[in-house]
C-alpha cells in the first residue's frame, strides 16, 4: 500500500518557531548599537540574509521572503498593511517588532509552501 | 475478561500498566479500556497487524499526535496530476508596475498625512491592490502585497528583503509614490504554486 509519509508531522507554517528565529537574528546584529548611517545597510542586509539562513535551515518545504525596516528612532508616523492570497492552511507570516534606544526594527516573514 | 486476567500474569519487572505483546492475534478490546486506547487509534488508522508495545496513561501527547497525523493526512487533499511544468502565463512584472503606480498616483493625490486616515487607507489600499493583481488573470500564483507608509520628519529609514524562491517563474514589483509629508511603498511578491 503506498502511503506518503512527511518526516514532519505538523501541517502550516509555525509562526512561533520562526518569531524565534528571527528575534535571535535581530538581537545579534542589532543588539547593543546605535544608529549609524555608516553600517545601517550592511545591518539590514545581515539581519535579512541570517533570518533567511536560518529559516531554511528548519528544513521544511517552504519559499521564504523576508522584509525588514530599521528606521531611526525619532517622533514619525508609520503605517504598514499587507494583503495576501494564497492557501491559508499551509502558508503564513510572521512579524517582529525589535526597538532600542535609537533605533526601530520591524521584520516580516512570508512563507508559501511548496506543494510537493 | 481474558485480557484482564493476562495482565495478572506477567513477570515482576513490568509494571501493571503494560500489556503484553500479544502473540497471536486477540480479541479486539473494548472501548472502555484506558489501556486499549492507543492500540484502537492505531488499528483503525493503519488496517494492519498491531501490538501494544508500552501505553502510559491513555491521554498522553504521543496519542494525542498520532489522532493529528491521522486529520493532517485527511486534509491533505490529493489532487489528479497535471503535468504542468511552468505557469500557463508567467507574471509579467512591467504592467503591474505601471498600474499600481496609477492607483497609488490617483487614490493618495492630495492625501495629506493623517494617523487616523492612514491607518485604514493603508489597509484598504492593500486590498484593493490585491484585487487589481488578481484581476490581471495570472494563474496558480499566490500574491502577498505590503504597503509602506513612512511620514518625513528628518528620520532616516532602510528597508530591505530577501527571499528563497523560485527565479524562473517568481517576481516582485515595487511602486512608491512621494509627497511632502511622506512617502508611500507598495512591494507586490507574486509566487508560483506550483
Amino acid at each position: 500500500m503506498e502511503e506518503y509519509h512527511r518526516h514532519c508531522d505538523e501541517v502550516g507554517f509555525n509562526a512561533d518557531e520562526a518569531h524565534n528565529i528571527v528575534k535571535e537574528c535581530v538581537d545579534e546584529i542589532l543588539g547593543g548599537e546605535d544608529y549609524n548611517q555608516n553600517n545601517i545597510n550592511q545591518w539590514t542586509a545581515s539581519i535579512v540574509e541570517q533570518s533567511l539562513a536560518h529559516l531554511v535551515k528548519l528544513g521544511k518545504a517552504y519559499k521564504y521572503i523576508v522584509t525588514c525596516a530599521v528606521v531611526q528612532r525619532s517622533a514619525y508616523g508609520f503605517h504598514t498593511a499587507s494583503s495576501c492570497f494564497w492557501d491559508t492552511t499551509s502558508d503564513g507570516t510572521c512579524t517582529v517588532r525589535w526597538e532600542n534606544r535609537t533605533m526601530n526594527c520591524i521584520v516580516n516573514v512570508f512563507a508559501i509552501a511548496i506543494v510537493l | 475478561m481474558e485480557k484482564r486476567s493476562r495482565i495478572l500474569k506477567p513477570s515482576p519487572s513490568q509494571g501493571p500498566h503494560h500489556s503484553p505483546v500479544a502473540l497471536r492475534r486477540d480479541r479486539r478490546p473494548s472501548m472502555f479500556e484506558r489501556e486499549a486506547y492507543a492500540q484502537i487509534l492505531k488499528e483503525r488508522l493503519r488496517e494492519s497487524f498491531h501490538d501494544v508495545q508500552y501505553v502510559e496513561p491513555p491521554f498522553d501527547d504521543s496519542i494525542a499526535d498520532i489522532g493529528k497525523e491521522w486529520k493532517s493526512a485527511l486534509s491533505k487533499l490529493k489532487f489528479a496530476n497535471s503535468y504542468r511544468m511552468e505557469p500557463l502565463k508567467k507574471f509579467q512584472a512591467h504592467p503591474v508596475e505601471t498600474k499600481i503606480q496609477q492607483i497609488l498616483k490617483e487614490s493618495l493625490k492630495d492625501v495629506k498625512y493623517d494617523e487616523k486616515v492612514f491607518s485604514h487607507l493603508s489597509l484598504e489600499l492593500a486590498d484593493q491592490i490585491l484585487t487589481v493583481v488578481k484581476d490581471f488573470g495570472y494563474h496558480r500564483y499566490k500574491f502577498i502585497i505590503k504597503v509602506l507608509f513612512i511620514q518625513k520628519t528628518g528620520q532616516a529609514i532602510n528597508i530591505a528583503s530577501r527571499w528563497i524562491w523560485d527565479v524562473a517563474w517568481d517576481s516582485w514589483v515595487q511602486a512608491k509614490h512621494e509627497t511632502e509629508s511622506y512617502v508611500a511603498l507598495v512591494l507586490v511578491f507574486a509566487l508560483y504554486c506550483e
